[in-house]
């Protein structure tokens, strides 16, 4: 919202405060200025000038060259505008000047071949009009060299100020004067108005009828008659440029002014395009429509509240009038419609025919229902001086049910129970009524006062608390300096993730965060998406249901600035659907999940080694060293799946109590090509909470071994097809009592050996925690199991 | 016999010494050691004594034998370890063995920060659900419907009533809901904005939340503990204030400004030239939050802040676009390891 001072000083007298204190104060109040804006400075080094002497450009055509005096000195500049001439007083933008029409900054430079030292402006170029016919040529009698500021009598402060929903009593000139004066003490100074005449003449212009008063409680009116539409006086016309708006004519200026000064949004109708002398209040008809002043027209639904007349809607109530019944310059005689509208009525129409405007932004606040009658006949005032005209007597007031006052208590107590600070009874008396406050009762320990209109946000002691102290100023509660530390226990629910980071980072990963909004890519993968009804675009559409589309979209982009060799994982949730309608926590499941990939090459050229491309073992690698970090290792064996599934051609898994805790193997082709992924991509993903249920919560200390261990090697020949941990599992079933763990140290394929055929070999450990094992008592056991391999595999003993 | 003895025994020795390599050592070790040499010769002397002489004889000699293979083993060492540092057999400078080095990712990192600090100021940390139901979201937090508060986050939506949650303040609901005062807990996580992509905005960032809620907690201390945490997080010297806002769920509201540690508050294009940087949102519990849960807002009182980890990560890094976090550029990953 725009403030200006210079009308902001019509309210308070603000002349010991200067610009800085005030934003300070009114930022440290809760209102924050967010930019501060010297009206002059977009016209910095533009003058007015005197063209003393005009000749044709020597070398263009449409091109004049004109020596012109801007008060200091005779500069020479080149203009094509057709209409300049000698001896005319003229807007000269001087080098180092910005043009507010385009931004361009004005240099001395040679226009074709003749220096030129300035720019004669159109209005349009100075972003005072539409008009680029040519240049501005101003009145004869203009002083030369004064600055444009000065001429336009531009000299104000404007400030913008970003307020927040629940004050909409800020949103006006007289409400940001009321928390100045607030804030500094002093008085708010509401312009008065003038005795009205008396009678009801009104009654015979004009009926007004509420049939939806639940969306318009409250509708005033007032009617001037005989007024001569034109352009607004001049300080009309710059209270309403100040704050950006631009002027249309002196009536709808006047209601703009008023909508700027008290926060009453006003609508002014031609009467005599009213039909029947009527208004009603009433809902549109589902399907109608209306064009409104935009000369848009607009679809309407029965939540539209309508103006209408006898005939047809005139306005959209609270939120656009209508163009069959918008002032023009004809127009003779006025209906000031000053209402008040339920905001949720006006919110709701507001976004269904999206549009905001500087009445429905406030109507959906809150406007003060207390004021409407005021602002229509300052109105009715306003329009009468500006635009001649004679003002109806009587007033139109229509309010079947008024709103009860609202009457809080606040215990002087509690102000210091919620700010931890006492702040005395005085000041607290003071700040409420300077707010506009008025009293009800007051007690030793308690005030209770009544809240005007204007605060729709204050309906409890809390509210009033909250206002005391903004007045009061935050920074003057001191903050303790000690806390009070209650002695509970303490947890934290991430812990886990931080061991898994740890692990993972310390490892050579590097974590990624990737967008948990995207398209999903994967067919398979579509069923389980959860869509947002409103995407920011269409590769944003849907939640993730798996990590694996970002860690490929982060691959791809790394490959893409030379990137290839990659270690990446991510933690974060993915959202599966469950049922196809999304009504409750049960129809989806929102999983927090550890996603890794590799990619690229394990490990570089080097002096000493060869390079090595990532493979299938790397990821089974790290991943048992993950699991024995997180004491998952020992739970269960691993599932081969030679066949994979739509994302792996080939994958392993784990399952914990009979649920899943990873998966993982080499990406499909199919799937990488939908991410232009060229490379191998290995990929595994935790389910973390399985992590959490499964990590043992209590390690219990065991006692190191004290008596050696014996190793035996063995290599066995046996079909390719056997798998090598088969051959481990079959001992370890025996439970033999000396041999506690068999390792395979090599892997020999040779047509030597037969072509079908492979060469394992394993290391097999013996030991007792009791005593040392004799070499018999190894020997027996030795010779038991490569017994069992050989006939269990049809395995031969190999050397 | 005796005096030979002594007589070898200081010629090994001088010799020895003088013996500057291997080669040499081992010559000396010839003269006085082997088959020929002339400690030798003397056991070969010995057997002319008489009987009575031969223990005691016997006895000298392999002392002296005893000593002269020990200096030769120390002085070996000695040249060893000396010719090593002449000349090396290994060109020690060749790179080492490849270890990558991995990365936590800098929001992870400023995260952990923020929680470290909080968790010694006796926070616990809870996680909850981002896709969140409208009740907790916003109804439970005092937004009502058809409320423009609601305008302040652009809201992703999934149904009607489920919605991806708008700031991380839902999971205060739930841990009034499931815990008794005095809960004092962080809550950080990722939540959602439907806003355009640009070099500020990001259509999700991250969010830690904090709540205290006990008998007798007041604004004094909010003010007390963020003030202690800002200057633990962005350093000691630090300049704050904090100015009234507005939100739906805390009573009085407030942001908490600390002094751009760009310009040094002079104003620049960071703190838009207002010397000030918003750094999170704060206030009192607003009492209909309380009434919501089933808590007694006269017994109960509780303060409750937010901060934005993207925002607080930029300010501290100098990272000026938004979506390099996203991006996971491997060379922006490594550059914080």
């Amino acid at each position: 919202m725009i403030i200006s001072v210079q009308w902001l000083k019509n309210y308070i007298d603000i002349s010991d405060i200067d610009i800085d204190t005030l934003c300070r104060s009114l930022i440290m109040a809760g209102l924050e200025v967010e930019e501060i804006t010297s009206q002059d400075a977009i016209y910095k080094h533009i003058v007015i000038g005197y063209v003393e002497e005009k000749i044709k450009h020597p070398n263009a055509n449409k091109l004049s060259l004109c020596t012109v005096f801007d008060g200091k000195e005779r500069r020479k500049v080149v203009c094509g505008a057709p209409n300049v001439e000698a001896g005319q007083v003229i807007v000269l933008a001087l080098p180092g000047a910005i043009i507010p029409d385009g931004k361009f900054e004005i240099k001395i430079a040679k226009i074709r071949g003749e220096e030129s030292s300035g720019m004669i402006c159109s209005r349009k170029e100075l972003g005072l009009s539409d008009d680029h016919s040519g240049i501005w040529v101003l009145p004869g009698d203009t002083k030369i060299g004064i600055s444009l500021a000065e001429y336009l009598e531009k000299t104000d402060t404007v400030l913008e100020i970003g307020i927040t929903p629940n004050r909409p009593d800020a949103l006006s000139h007289i409400g940001v004067a009321r928390d100045v004066a607030a804030l500094f003490n002093k008085e708010l100074l509401k312009p008065q108005l003038k005795a009205a005449a008396s009678g009801n003449e009104i009654d015979s212009h004009i009926t007004i009828e509420i049939e939806d008063a639940v969306n318009c409680p409250r509708y005033s009116a007032k009617v001037v008659k005989d007024v001569t539409v034109g352009d607004s006086p001049k300080w009309l016309k710059r209270a309403i440029e100040s704050i950006g708006l631009r002027s249309i004519n002196n009536v709808v200026d006047v209601t703009n002014f008023i909508l700027h000064e008290t926060g009453q949004p006003l609508h002014a109708f031609d009467l005599d395009k009213i039909s029947g002398n009527k208004i009603v209040v009433k809902q549109a008809e589902s399907g109608s429509n209306f064009v409104t002043l935009d000369s848009k027209s607009r679809d309407l639904d029965n939540q539209c509240l309508m103006i209408r007349d006898a005939e047809k809607a005139v306005a959209i109530g609270g939120i656009m009038g209508g163009e069959n019944s918008e002032i023009t310059r004809d127009t003779k005689n006025i209906l000031i419609e000053s209402a008040y509208f339920n905001p949720s009525s006006i919110r709701r129409s507001a976004k269904k025919l999206g549009i905001s405007s500087d009445a429905s932004y406030r109507f959906e606040r809150g406007v003060d229902y207390e004021n409407t009658l005021y602002s229509a006949e300052r109105a009715a005032e306003l329009i009468a001086e500006v635009a001649g005209g004679k003002i109806v007597s009587g007033c139109i007031d229509i309010y079947p049910n008024p709103i009860p006052d609202k009457i809080v208590t606040l215990r002087f107590a509690r102000v210091q129970s919620i700010l931890g600070y006492p702040i005395d009874a005085k000041q607290i008396t003071e700040i409420l009524r300077n707010l506009g406050m008025s009293w009800i009762e007051a007690a030793a320990d308690s005030v209770t006062v009544s809240i005007p209109g204007f605060r729709p946000d204050i309906e409890r002691e809390i509210d009033l608390i909250e206002e005391i102290a903004r007045i009061y100023g935050y920074d003057n509660i001191p903050p303790i300096q000690a806390m009070t530390l209650p002695l509970i226990p303490i947890f934290d629910e991430t812990a886990i993730l931080d061991v898994i980071r740890g692990f993972w980072s310390g490892i050579g990963f590097n974590e990624i965060i990737s967008n948990s909004l995207q398209r999903t890519k994967i067919e398979e993968e579509k069923p389980k998406a959860i869509a947002t009804l409103n995407p920011q675009s269409a590769d944003m559409v849907d939640l993730r249901t798996s990590l694996l589309p970002g860690l490929l979209t982060t691959i791809a982009k790394n490959i893409s600035v030379g990137e290839k060799n990659l270690r990446f994982y991510e933690i974060g949730k993915i959202f599966i659907k469950k049922n196809p309608v999304i009504a409750s926590f049960d129809d989806f499941d929102e999983k927090h999940i550890l996603g890794v990939a590799i990619t690229g090459l394990a490990g570089e050229k080097q002096w000493y080694s060869k390079e090595s491309a990532f493979n299938f073992f790397d990821l089974k690698g790290v991943i048992k060293a993950f699991l024995s970090k997180i004491s998952l290792d020992n739970l269960s064996n691993d599932c081969y799946n030679h066949n994979g599934n739509y994302l792996f051609s080939y994958l392993f898994s784990r399952f914990v109590n009979s649920q899943l805790l990873f998966t993982g193997g080499k990406v499909r082709k199919e799937v990488l090509s939908l991410y232009n992924i060229e490379q191998d991509v290995f990929y595994a993903e935790f389910n973390i909470e399985k992590i959490e249920q499964g990590t043992p919560v209590q390690k219990k200390f065991k006692e190191p071994l004290k008596y050696p261990r014996i190793t035996r090697d063995a290599a066995f020949v046996v079909e390719k097809e056997i798998e090598s941990e088969a051959i481990i599992e079959l001992v370890q079933k025996q439970n033999l009592k000396f041999c506690k763990a068999m390792h395979l140290f090599d892997l020999f394929e040779n047509d030597s050996i037969g072509e079908t055929k492979k060469s394992l070999a394993y290391s097999i450990e013996f030991y007792d925690e009791t005593k040392t094992l004799t070499d018999a008592e190894v020997e027996e056991e030795f010779i038991q199991i490569i017994g069992l391999i050989k006939a269990a595999f049809a395995a031969e003993l190999r050397g | 016999m005796e005096h030979k003895i002594l007589e070898i025994r200081a010629a090994y020795k001088s010799e020895i010494n003088q013996a500057a390599s291997l080669k040499q050592l081992d010559e000396v070790r010839i003269k006085f050691l082997s088959r020929n040499g002339s400690v030798s010769a003397l056991f070969e002397e010995m057997k002319t004594l008489t009987k009575e002489q031969k223990p005691l004889a016997g006895k000298e000699l392999n002392a002296l034998r005893n000593f002269c293979e020990s200096l030769f083993i120390a002085k070996k060492e000695e040249i060893e370890a000396q010719s090593s540092i002449v000349a090396p057999k290994i060109d020690l400078s060749l790179p080492g063995v490849n270890y990558p080095v991995g990365s936590r990712h800098i929001l992870t990192r400023t995260l952990d920060e923020i929680k470290s600090i909080f968790k010694s100021y006796g926070f616990s940390v809870s996680g909850g659900p981002e896709l969140e139901s409208d009740f907790n979201n916003f109804e439970a937090l005092n937004f009502q419907a058809d409320h423009p508060a609601r305008d302040m986050q652009d809201t992703f939506f999934v149904t009607k009533d489920f919605l991806l949650r708008t700031h991380t303040s839902p999971v205060q609901i739930r841990l009034m809901q499931n815990n008794k005062p005095p809960i004092r807990a962080i809550m950080p996580g990722k939540v959602y904005r439907n806003e355009a992509v640009s070099s500020r905005s990001y259509c999700l960032f991250h969010q830690v939340e904090g709540l205290y809620v006990d008998k007798h907690v007041t604004f004094a201390e909010l003010k007390g503990t963020l003030v202690a945490f800002a200057k633990e997080f962005y350093g000691s010297n630090l300049k704050y204030r904090f100015r009234p806002s507005y939100f739906p769920f805390t009573e009085p509201s407030a942001e908490m400004d600390i002094t751009c540690f760009i310009c040094g508050g002079k104003g620049c294009r960071v703190c838009k030239n207002s010397g000030w940087l918003e750094v999170l949102g704060c206030g009192m519990v607003d009492p209909n939050v309380f009434v919501k849960i089933g808590y007694d807002p006269e017994e109960i009182t509780g303060y409750a802040f937010g901060m934005g980890i993207e925002r607080t990560a930029m300010l501290k890094y100098g990272i000026t676009d938004i979506r390099t976090f996203f991006d996971n550029d491997i060379r922006f990953l490594n550059q914080f390891k």
